[in-house]
C-alpha cells in the first residue's frame, strides 16, 4: 500500500502544474478543519482503521485533482460527500468480497438465532450493509446526519435540499433500514 | 421589514405546530401508547425501528485508536506533491490528534458557570429591588414630614422648608 501511495505521489508530483503549486494550501486546511470529523464518519461506516486512512487519502487526493487543482466552491461539502462515496464503495466491495467467501466456505449458513440477533457486532455489520443498499438520496442523509452528525440544516445545504426534506429522507431511510434489518433471509 | 417580519412569524408558526403535533400525535401520546398496546403491527414496526436506533448507538459508541487522525493525515500528505509535503502545516497535521470542541470542552463547567449566572441575576435583581424601594421609602417618609409640619407649622412655612 505504502509502495501504492508513494507511486501516486509521484504521478501527483508529476503532473500538477507549478502554476497552481502555491495555491493548495486550502486541501491542508480542508483537512485541519474537517479532518476529525471525517475520521469519525468514516470509522463509523467502515469500522476498521486501515479502511478509514484509506478512504481519507482517497478522498484528499481526490479534492487535490478536482478539475486540475481548482478549489471547489463549497469544500465541506465536497469533502464530506465525497469521503461518504469513497466510503459507501468500499464497504459494497467488502460485502461482496465476504458474501463470495461464505458461499465458497459453507453454502450459506443462513439461520440466525436471537442471541446473535441482539449481538452488537452482527447489529452493526447489518446496519452498514443495509446503509449501503439504501438508495443514494437517502444514504447521503443518513451518512451525513447519523454518522457525521450534522444537523439537518447543514445535510440540507450540502445537499442543495430544505432542512426538511432532509428530515423526511432521514424518516424514509429509518423506516427501509426497519424493514430490511428484521427480514427473514 | 415586512418580509422579516412574515419569515419571524411563520417560524413561530413552524414551531407551534410542530409542537402541536408532536403533542397530539407524538409516540408519547396517550392515544397511541394505548393503541400499541393492543395492536401486534404496530409494536413490530416499534421493535423494527428501535433496532435500527440501538444499531447507530452501537455504532456512534464504538471508539477508534487516538492517533487514527494522526495516521490518516500522514499517510494522505505522503501523497500530496512536495511543496505541500514539506510546509509547517503538514508537520502540523503530522502530529495532530483529536480534541474535543469548545462546547464539549466546557460542557464540565455548565453547571458552575448556571450556579454563577443565577446568583449574578439574584444579585442584580437584589439590588434593583432594594434602589428602587429606598428612593419608594425617602419620598414617601418626605411625604409624611413634610404634612407634619404642615399641621403644626403651617402650608407656607412648610413650602418654605421644604422648596429650600
Amino acid at each position: 500500500m505504502i509502495g501504492k501511495a508513494d507511486s501516486c505521489g509521484l504521478i501527483w508530483d508529476f503532473a500538477v502544474p507549478g502554476s497552481l503549486s502555491s495555491s493548495q494550501r486550502w486541501v491542508l486546511s480542508a483537512m485541519q478543519s474537517w479532518g476529525p470529523e471525517l475520521v469519525t464518519m468514516l470509522w463509523r461506516i467502515l469500522g476498521n482503521e486501515q479502511d478509514v486512512c484509506d478512504a481519507y487519502q482517497n478522498t484528499f487526493l481526490k479534492l487535490a485533482h478536482f478539475e486540475g487543482g481548482r478549489k471547489p466552491e463549497h469544500i465541506k461539502a465536497y469533502v464530506f460527500r465525497s469521503a461518504a462515496n469513497v466510503a459507501i464503495s468500499m464497504l459494497r466491495r467488502r460485502i461482496t468480497e465476504r458474501k463470495n467467501l461464505s458461499e465458497l466456505s459453507a453454502a450459506g449458513n443462513n439461520i440466525k438465532s436471537p442471541i446473535s440477533e441482539l449481538d452488537s457486532r452482527y447489529l452493526q455489520e447489518s446496519l452498514r450493509c443495509n446503509i449501503a443498499r439504501l438508495p443514494e438520496h437517502l444514504r447521503s442523509v443518513v451518512t451525513l446526519h447519523d454518522l457525521a452528525e450534522l444537523s439537518y440544516v447543514q445535510v440540507g445545504k450540502m445537499l442543495g435540499i430544505t432542512a426538511a426534506t432532509a428530515r423526511v429522507y432521514r424518516c424514509k431511510a429509518i423506516q427501509l433500514l426497519a424493514v430490511w434489518m428484521n427480514r427473514k433471509e | 421589514m415586512k418580509t422579516k417580519k412574515a419569515n419571524t412569524q411563520c417560524k413561530n408558526i413552524k414551531t407551534w405546530l410542530y409542537d402541536a403535533v408532536t403533542s397530539r400525535f407524538g409516540l408519547n401520546a396517550d392515544w397511541v401508547q394505548n393503541h400499541i398496546v393492543n395492536c401486534p403491527r404496530c409494536q413490530r414496526r416499534l421493535a423494527s425501528a428501535g433496532k435500527v436506533h440501538l444499531a447507530l448507538a452501537i455504532v456512534k459508541s464504538q471508539t477508534h485508536s487516538l492517533n487514527l487522525l494522526m495516521r490518516a493525515n500522514t499517510k494522505t500528505i505522503d501523497v500530496l506533491k512536495h511543496s505541500l509535503r514539506y510546509c509547517p502545516k503538514a508537520r502540523k497535521l503530522k502530529k495532530m490528534l483529536p480534541e474535543p470542541k469548545l462546547f464539549e470542552r466546557c460542557g464540565k463547567y455548565k453547571h458552575s458557570l448556571a450556579n454563577t449566572a443565577a446568583c449574578i441575576a439574584i444579585l442584580l435583581l437584589m439590588k434593583t429591588g432594594v434602589f428602587s424601594s429606598m428612593d419608594k421609602f425617602q419620598s414617601e417618609g418626605q411625604k409624611v414630614v413634610k404634612q407634619y409640619y404642615a399641621s403644626h407649622l403651617g402650608q407656607e412655612l412648610t413650602d418654605e422648608i421644604f422648596s429650600a
